[in-house]
């Protein structure tokens, strides 16, 4: 057997190390680089149909002196009302999961919530509108039971609707964040609790929620972030009044304002990492990767 | 209270609980899935029951012509995104930086997808100017479209977005591999090639077709970033939305929104079920294994 040139060997292991290197490489490139930069681009200046090099505060001006600020704001309203809403209907199936599902079903269970998110965001959120409308199938359901004796029209075309949009596409995150929360809560913690006689509510505030509260914590954001940013819901379910920070950045793409749009990403981007620093010195967050080291 | 046994109702009323969840966000895509069998499509007075419009989505060519684009995508962010997110995995593994490979890889699910494909769209943009610009020093003109705006950007943006799924089922799946036996074989005089095809892989298998399956999924239902980053209204996705919002679906759409539901779901469903046996089958083994043999 002739031994392999040194020189090849040499070039195998670069080249093996570059392949390894290659997924970071990928996504410092085209992930982390662009959305820095567009701190740089949020400042350059408008022109026709694009924007030149400069220093102007100009679009964060057009961002906070206008109707813009108030709809933001609106927005992150809605959204955190989604957060509580997905939360008090979801949280409670991951401790249900957790805590009374044998172990080995305990997966099985929870892959039932990727059913739904495996249909297309689209055809859920669209989905919504006959479901939703004057004409749909809540409103004749309920008017054919009698409980109505007129439609509802405050639940579609309303930030109503863009809430019940959100919590519907958003609901299963809450679940699998909080599955993976209580792994941090074993299950003999309960029997204890059982054994000195807590309420389940004392249960729930003093044991439960300190424990999880890095995965609530993540599930919640993760909520919060996509309300703020997805702008499909607002487009098809919200009204006129109905904006969030992604439907002004693609309005401000699409009218080729590309300064403006950039400054929202910023503003959208410190909002995000503002959040993750409170969260992590408030419940380091690093817990939440136990479970895949 | 409490005991696991005490109080069957309650438990199985957390159980109906949990399903009517499910039920309730499947309900609209089943309505829709409803409506597409209605020979006089939605909103009309009665119900008559026909596979029509199932037919007539083979002969929309515009419909048709979409899907060929989206399975063009999806097929490629398939054979890139899958051996990425497998490296990535395996990357995590051998890493000391574990922190922050795992921000970097699970970051983009945090990200909405408006701003991350908008930031894309103006990064693209300005990197076609930068390449036309040193063409024009250079005197040359081959690279000049390397960046515009089509299946490349698109498919970027897909990559992105499907790689911290695929990362993540991956890794789950590698967290159960004994990596002694990568050593053993090493030792046994094995190329770590030869280590991972022959050892590993066969071990992992299952996460890594999930993860293909997730894949193509994802980015066939995906549209905010093959709109912004690849224009035009030539996806599955972008026809369906373009409908929506001007002239309202028309009844093959709500067809193929159901077909594509609905294979999805059947895809998922099947994986769901073979891990489901796949998973008893596994402890049935170990428990046999760690069972004394008892002669009869």
């Amino acid at each position: 057997m002739s031994p392999v040139p040194l020189s090849r060997l040499r070039w195998q292991r670069a080249a093996g190390k570059a392949l390894f290197l290659s997924p970071i490489v990928f996504m410092v490139l085209f992930f982390a680089l662009p959305l820095a930069l567009t701190v740089v681009w949020s400042v350059f200046e408008r022109t026709m149909f694009w924007m030149k090099p400069g220093f102007t505060l100009f679009s964060y001006e057009n961002f906070f002196f206008s109707a813009r600020l108030e709809n933001f704001l609106a927005s992150m309203m809605h959204s955190s009302v989604s957060v509580v809403v997905a939360f008090v209907f979801g949280f409670p199936v991951a401790v249900f999961i957790r805590r009374r599902i044998p172990q080995v079903a305990q997966h099985r269970v929870i892959l039932l919530f990727i059913l739904p998110f495996m249909v297309s965001e689209i055809i859920r959120i669209f989905a919504l509108r006959p479901v939703l409308q004057r004409t749909g199938l809540v409103n004749t359901v309920l008017l054919e039971l009698g409980v109505i004796t007129e439609p509802i029209t405050a639940i579609l075309y309303t930030p109503m609707g863009v809430i019940i949009g959100e919590v519907m596409s958003f609901l299963p995150f809450i679940v699998f964040a909080g599955f993976l929360a209580m792994e941090a809560v074993p299950k003999y913690v309960f029997e204890i609790c059982d054994d000195l006689g807590a309420r389940p509510h004392r249960v729930f505030i003093d044991v439960i929620l300190p424990l999880a509260a890095p995965g609530i914590f993540a599930g919640a954001l993760f909520i919060f972030v996509n309300g703020l940013g997805v702008a499909l819901l607002p487009n098809i379910l919200g009204g006129p009044g109905a904006v969030n920070a992604g439907l002004i950045a693609t309005q401000a793409i699409a009218a080729l304002d590309f300064p403006l749009a950039m400054a929202v990403n910023a503003i959208m981007m410190t909002t995000l990492l503002g959040l993750l620093y409170i969260g992590h010195r408030l419940f380091d967050l690093t817990r939440i990767l136990t479970p895949i080291n | 209270m409490g005991d696991d046994y005490s109080s069957v109702w309650s438990y199985r009323l957390k159980w109906l609980y949990t399903l009517l969840l499910v039920a309730t966000l499947m309900l609209p895509v089943f309505y829709v899935i409803y409506i597409s069998f209605n020979k006089n499509g939605f909103g009309a007075a009665e119900y008559v029951f026909t596979f029509e419009w199932y037919g007539e989505i083979f002969s929309d060519l515009l419909l048709m012509g979409a899907l060929g684009n989206t399975m063009i995508l999806s097929a490629i962010t398939l054979v890139v995104a899958v051996p990425m997110g497998l490296i990535a995995a395996k990357f995590y593994k051998a890493t000391q930086a574990k922190l922050l490979t795992v921000s970097l890889l699970l970051s983009p699910l945090f990200v909405p997808a408006d701003i991350l494909g908008s930031a894309l769209l103006v990064f693209f943009k300005n990197l076609n100017i930068a390449c036309a610009t040193i063409g024009e020093w250079l005197g040359v003109s081959w690279f000049d479209t390397w960046f515009d705006l089509g299946y490349f950007s698109a498919l970027v943006g897909l990559i992105i977005y499907t790689l911290p799924y695929i990362f993540v089922v991956i890794l789950i799946t590698m967290g159960r591999y004994p990596e002694q036996q990568t050593e053993a074989a090493r030792g046994c005089g094995a190329t770590a090639w030869q280590a991972f095809i022959q050892i590993e892989f066969p071990q992992i298998r299952a996460g890594v077709f999930s993860a293909c399956a997730f894949a193509v999924i994802l980015t066939f239902n995906e549209y905010t970033r093959t709109s912004l980053l690849k224009g035009g209204y030539d996806t599955i996705t972008t026809v369906l939305i373009s409908q929506m919002l001007n002239e309202g679906m028309s009844e093959q759409s709500y067809a193929m929104s159901s077909l594509i539901s609905f294979i999805a779901i059947a895809v998922i469903g099947t994986i769901i079920l073979y891990t489901l046996f796949q998973s008893d089958r596994l402890e049935r083994e170990a428990r046999a294994k760690a069972e004394p043999v008892m002669s009869s």
